[in-house]
């Protein structure tokens, strides 16, 4: 008879220093680079320069232009969020419902400089739309400027706010909606008892996020703005680091930019409200609401086919004028073929190290949460969390400041976009790993622990068979996020090396837009190429192995139950 | 021989303190008795190493088990339900519990194949837990149990809800296993269990 022979020595490092320590490590050097590269902008403002903000009138200009501008775009995007999310929690039948989540799924991926181009190409001086309406109207209008701006930002936070607001709606626990459904409530009714209930708890959230996102917004209106008048906080650090060589106002603008996204911040934690923003993939069972018959339902049709022109024109816009641009390229050859080349040779360069940073480092930091104390978990929901604080401007500002005169060679300059582009993925990443890595149900657990199932082993029978999908997932996202980047690289590259969304800046600023639109279409291309790669091996798999996922989904049902 | 002495738990924010003592040689079946609530899933899983006791002693053969961590205490539990991995087929399950890295030899995999024929579920190896029946799975989970080969084995309300004939073979099985010498623990509420296996009774 064999005794105690399931030694915990026996699975390779299943110490649990092994468990701790790397995570630990990771979280603290977050950490200390965030406190770092803050302590740097603190160092470089001088205090007396603090006046500025009040005296100087083009400070004062853009602090008020960044607040109005994402003040105006959050409004817009929260009433259209709600009008789509509405139309379709009242049309669970819509023809083309399915494709349109999708499409709104997109505008998380969508690399900001490649819409931009898109939009250029529809509501451009010389775009679709403008001639055709310039053509039959009197109607004159500019997209350079705020209009450009706040169209962008609509562009991209509507579906983000929908989406969000969609699962809130559906959310509303099913009994509840049948007897509404019963009852026959519609109007107002059932906006009070069904949805306004719905909607509030995540309102304030939503409207948070979109106002960060689009108060942070870089590309957006370095392409769009047009000019001083419109000038955001982001933009004119960009200005004084690259252009005026103004290190202390640098530093004293993202202080300001800092402190107004922390306030934030602190205000959606306080409120418990960060939790749960990330738009989920799957939803709820549908009840037929009372409320979608006869001329709403048309309403709602009419609504939900303009959304998706809307959404979908820039796209098709960036696909007819790419094409051609992009075959010119190909065909002639020379420079323009060779830049581009190079190009993406140097995005890859970053986005791939930048993907698997981000990855590496959500899955150590997130170990740490599942086995250490409460301080522990604290620590690495912290340190995650850490990229929304403060914003990677504000972040690369610091350490610009902070390694300015020992970054001799490009390379690490290069270096440094991949690491500040990692860390910007990282909450995205996190969210999608944290579910699969904590999802170890007690008595599988419990089973691992009595088997000795520990360390090395245990990631390969228990965690990677969950996670590898996710994984995938996370990578495609934070290489996918960091190859659309053009905040980050504008501040530490070279105009002469540039990357991807670099020379597609350069080609849209000097106008050139046939070149332009197919760079774009090249790098939406990319993109696609990337999330590919990462999960067609998953998908030809899952067919083998359905099986499997049966017995997933059941474990995962059976867990409700 | 298990022996356990004034072993105490309460769980958190309650007044109710549980307190075990027993013992139960080689070879014997002892049955725990009481009606659900009574504390029979506590004292599988303080056996298991699961819970903390807040005071008393576990010893098997003369050594303390108190401080071990579940996967260094000589004993397999067998439960109701949930006893394997959804996600890893039915030779992997079992193979788990001969090796926690599934470094089998070729014996060891020989060993599940034959363990499998014995119960009526030959070329059972790839198939995945989710596709099987109810007895099918408590049949795999036993098997794994009996092939761990540890000297305690846990069972709690292990052929609650299984048909007859799974019953009979399991029980069976279980027998077999208390010949070769080892102790049984059981929590069961059906008559029938405790009067063909077990060797003495614990009424909580």
């Amino acid at each position: 008879m064999r005794q105690f022979p399931f030694g915990s020595t026996q699975a390779p490092l299943s110490h649990p220093g092994w468990q701790i320590g790397p995570g630990l490590i990771i979280a603290g050097s977050l950490l200390a680079l965030t406190i770092a590269g803050l302590a740097a902008l603190l160092w470089q403002a001088h205090l007396p320069e603090v006046a500025e903000l009040w005296q100087n009138r083009y400070l004062g200009n853009v602090i008020r232009f960044t607040i109005w501008q994402a003040t105006l775009s959050t409004a817009l995007s929260l009433v259209l969020g709600l009008l789509i999310a509405l139309a379709l929690a009242r049309q669970p039948r819509f023809r083309g419902r399915s494709l349109l989540l999708r499409m709104m799924e997109l505008s998380l991926v969508l690399p900001t400089i490649v819409a931009v181009s898109g939009l250029v190409g529809v509501y451009g001086r010389h775009g679709w739309l403008t001639s055709v309406v310039e053509h039959w109207t009197t109607v004159r209008w500019n997209l350079y400027g705020l209009n450009g701006i706040v169209l962008a930002h609509v562009f991209f936070n509507a579906p983000l706010a929908g989406r969000i607001l969609l699962q809130a709606l559906e959310s509303v626990p099913a009994p509840r909606r049948r007897v509404a459904s019963q009852l026959g409530l519609t109007g107002w009714w059932l906006w009070r008892t069904l949805d306004w209930p719905a909607v509030r708890r995540v309102l304030p959230g939503i409207a948070a996020l979109v106002f960060t996102l689009c108060f942070t917004s870089f590309a957006i209106v370095m392409t769009l703005g047009g000019g001083p008048a419109s000038t955001t906080l982001e933009v004119a650090i960009y200005q004084s680091l690259r252009f005026e060589f103004d290190f202390g106002r640098a530093a004293l603008l993202a202080i300001v930019q800092l402190a107004i996204c922390g306030a934030i911040w602190l205000f959606m934690v306080r409120r418990g409200l960060s939790a749960n923003l990330s738009p989920q993939r799957s939803f709820s069972e549908t009840i037929r609401r009372p409320d979608g018959q006869g001329i709403t339902r048309l309403r709602d049709a009419a609504l939900l086919v303009c959304i998706a022109l809307f959404l979908l024109l820039p796209l098709a816009a960036i696909l007819l004028q790419g094409l051609p641009g992009l075959v010119t390229v190909a065909v002639d050859g020379g420079t323009s073929l060779a830049d581009l080349a190079e190009a993406t040779l140097r995005s890859f360069a970053i986005a791939l190290p930048a993907g698997a940073f981000s990855v590496l480092s959500a899955l150590l930091v997130l170990a740490l949460a599942g086995r250490g104390g409460p301080h522990l978990a604290r620590l690495s929901s912290v340190a995650t969390a850490v990229p929304l604080m403060v914003p990677p401007i504000v972040l690369g500002t610091g350490l610009f400041l902070l390694l300015r005169r020992s970054l001799g060679h490009s390379s690490q300059g290069l270096a440094l976009v991949a690491l500040i582009n990692g860390l910007m993925a990282l909450p995205f990443v996190t969210q999608l790993l944290k579910g699969p890595l904590a999802g170890l149900d007690q008595a599988t657990a419990q089973q691992a622990d009595q088997l000795g199932v520990l360390g090395w082993y245990r990631w390969r029978w228990l965690h990677w068979p969950r996670l590898k999908r996710p994984l995938a997932l996370a990578m495609a996202y934070g290489t996918g996020l960091s190859l659309g980047d053009f905040g980050v690289i504008a501040l530490f590259g070279t105009p002469g090396q540039p990357t991807v969304p670099v020379l597609l800046y350069q080609q849209l600023g000097s106008y050139r837009m046939e070149l332009a639109a197919g760079t774009a279409l090249w790098l939406l291309t990319l993109l696609l190429l990337v999330f590919a790669t990462f999960n067609l091996p998953g998908y030809r798999k899952r067919k083998q192995s359905r099986h499997q996922n049966d017995a997933l989904n059941t474990l995962a049902e059976a867990r409700h139950a | 021989m298990l022996d356990v002495k004034n072993l105490t738990f309460r769980y958190p924010d309650t007044e109710t303190t549980w307190r075990f003592t027993f013992q139960v040689d080689h070879g014997q079946c002892i049955a725990i008795n009481g009606p659900s609530g009574s504390g029979k899933s506590t004292l599988l899983n303080l056996l298991a190493g699961f819970l903390t006791p807040e005071s008393g002693t576990i010893h098997w053969q003369s050594r303390l088990l108190n401080d071990l961590p579940p996967w260094d205490r000589p004993v397999t539990s067998l439960f109701q339900e949930h006893n394997l991995f959804e996600h890893l087929d039915v030779q992997t399950n079992i193979g788990l519990g001969m090796h926690p890295g599934l470094k089998l030899s070729a014996e060891q995999k020989q060993a599940i194949s034959r363990g499998l024929a014995s119960v009526g579920m030959a070329g059972f190896e790839s198939r995945m837990p989710g596709d099987l029946s109810g007895g099918q799975r408590q049949r795999v989970a036993l098997l794994r149990a009996l092939l761990r080969d540890q000297p305690i084995l846990l069972l709690d309300e292990p052929l609650t809800g299984l048909d007859a004939e799974a019953c009979t073979q399991l029980r069976s099985l279980l027998l077999r296993h208390k010949a070769a010498g080892k102790v049984l623990v059981l929590a069961s509420h059906d008559a029938e269990d405790r009067k063909i296996l077990a060797d003495k009774q614990l009424n909580l």
